[in-house]
This record gives C-alpha cells, structure tokens and sequence, in this order.
C-alpha cells in the first residue's frame, strides 16, 4: 500500500522524468510540424500530418477557452445565487430535519443550526439578559 | 409622536426614516428615498441625444432625431411611473396585520397587507446581491404548520437601507409582535 504523503519516493521520480521527456518531445515536434517547410517532410516520407492551420488555431482557441472559463464561472455564481425571497437564505431540508438532543448539565450542547430569530435577539438586543434556549 | 432620523443606504444615497408611533400596538416607518435628480437626467438625456446625432450624422435620415426625443420623453414617463420608488412605508398594527405601500413618483401607489395569523417573524437577513447586504424580510408561516417557514417577503426592497436603519425597525417591530404575543397567550 502506498502511504498517504507528499513526501518524494523513487516511484514519484520517475514519473516526473517520463512527464519531463514526453513534454519535451511533444514541444519539439510541434515546432518542427510548425516550422519545418511541408517540401522537406514530404521528401523524409513523413506524409501524413494535420493541416498547419491547427498549429495556431488551437493554441487560440486554448487561450479564448480560458478567457471565457473567467466569464462563465462569475455568470454560474450569480445565477445560482439565491434571490432575496427565496427560504433558500433561512433554512433548508437539513436544518428542518435536525434532531433536537437533550441538553445535559455542565456539558458542552450539540451543535445544532440556530434559528434565525433567536440569532436576530442575540445580535440586536444587547441589553436584555441572554438565556439561551435548548 | 413623529420622529425623523437620517441614513444611508447600501449605495451612499441619503434617506430619511420617519416613524410614527400611533399607539403601543399601531406603528409606521416611512422611508424616503432622494428624488430623481436633475444632474442624472440631463445626464442620460444628453447621451441618448448625442447618440442619436451620430446615428444621424452616419445616415442623413432625420426620423432618428424625432424618434430619439420621442423615446426619452416616453422613457422618462414609464420610468417615472414604474421603476422610480419615492417612498417606501411600513405600518404594523397589534392585532391586524402588516401593510407595506410603495409610491413611486408619478404618484402611483401599490400596497400589500399580510394578516397577522400569517406573520411568523420580522427578522433581519442577510444575503448577496452583488454583495453582502442585510435586509429586513417578514417570514410567513402556514396556519396548517406553524412550525415551519412557508414563505420569506423582503421589505424596504427598492430603498434597501444599511443596518443601523434597519436595527431601528426591527426593535420597534419586534416591540409590537412581543406585544401582540403576549395578548394573544393571554386570551
């Protein structure tokens, strides 16, 4: 069993250098697809490449994905974002289930979601004497 | 017995709080929001203009300048009528119920009551609109559950005053409803 750590182990390294060597060769190759006169590939018997349009239009289309991913993630949260009517900021289906335990003396009481009238005394009336509630 | 106070709201503008005690049980919070100012309405009307000169500009017909004049005379009218919010009232009585009317500055008045036998709460919430804001809502409760919370109606919602306003109202509210609970076990 592998242990669960970020600490560096041989297998790890290697791993790192197959990644290192791949990536390496994928960037050379892309430079010599890029690059390299179609004329001078064909006469090596390399024939059958993609059309160099795709050796800009995908980095292109890489960076619009990006740019868009910003915009999109902020236009998910917002509309996800309940509105102000909605229960959705008072309560849900797990808060309206809770088991309600009993208290016990000089124990620490159950975590539980407090309601949120009894917030609202808690917060705006400081100066009548706080009991709280179980 | 009239009181008048001034605050702000979440955007910086000035409004002013008024509230009316009638009687231990009948209470009203007027909030005032400022009035449509001149600065922002030559504003608007000055770009809509020049917008449309341009357009003319671009392609000699001069329907466009008619229309652009007609457009912001009728814009301004609907906007007016409703969109513009003046004022913003909240009455509670005792034993009756919670009324909220909003009057916008063509002088149109809508209104909306909620009877007591509804009312669960009058809580201060809060929730993001573009950021975190507090707003005082009126939680509903269904008369076959009164345990739970069937509904939640924001008030106040066009002036959307910050947390000292709110903390105000709500004392006084909860005055009112503590009353109302305490007569209600009583009989």
């Amino acid at each position: 069993m592998v242990e669960n750590s970020p600490s560096p182990l041989p297998e790890r390294a290697i791993y790192g250098f197959v990644l290192f060597l791949s990536s390496q060769f994928g960037f050379i190759l892309y430079l010599v697809w890029a690059f390299v006169p179609e004329s001078w590939l064909h006469s090596l018997g390399l024939t059958y490449w993609p059309q160099k349009y795709w050796a800009v239009a995908l980095p292109v289309y890489l960076l619009i994905t990006v740019a868009i991913g910003y915009v999109l993630l902020f236009g998910v949260n917002m509309a996800n974002t309940s509105p102000l009517d909605s229960l959705h900021t008072i309560t849900d289906s797990y808060a309206k289930k809770q088991q309600q335990k009993k208290h016990q003396k000089e124990a620490i009481p159950a975590l539980r979601d407090v309601p949120i009238n009894e917030v609202n005394k808690m917060f705006f009336f400081p100066a009548k004497a706080q009991h709280t509630q179980h | 017995m009239e009181d008048e106070q001034s605050f702000s709201d979440i955007s910086g503008g000035r409004l002013s709080l008024q509230r009316r005690y009638y009687t231990q049980s009948c209470r009203e919070f007027c909030l005032n929001c400022p009035r449509l100012s001149l600065r922002s309405l030559t504003a608007v009307t000055c770009t809509v203009w020049l917008v449309a000169y341009g357009l003319f500009a671009l392609c000699e017909n001069s329907m466009i300048l008619s229309s652009a004049i007609f457009i912001t005379l009728i814009g301004l009218l609907g906007y007016l009528h409703f969109v513009k919010i003046d004022q913003e009232t909240l009455l509670i009585i005792d034993s009756l119920g919670i009324q909220m009317t909003s009057s916008y500055a063509s002088g149109k008045e809508s209104t909306t009551f909620i009877e007591m036998g509804k009312v669960k709460d009058i809580v201060i919430n809060e929730a993001i609109y573009m950021k975190v804001i507090y707003y005082l809502c009126i939680l509903l409760k269904d008369p076959l559950e009164p345990q739970e919370i069937s509904q939640v109606v924001p008030v106040f919602q066009s002036a959307k005053p910050r947390l000292d306003c709110l903390i105000e109202v709500y004392r006084s509210c909860q005055e009112v409803l503590a009353n109302q609970k305490a007569t209600s076990t009583r009989s």
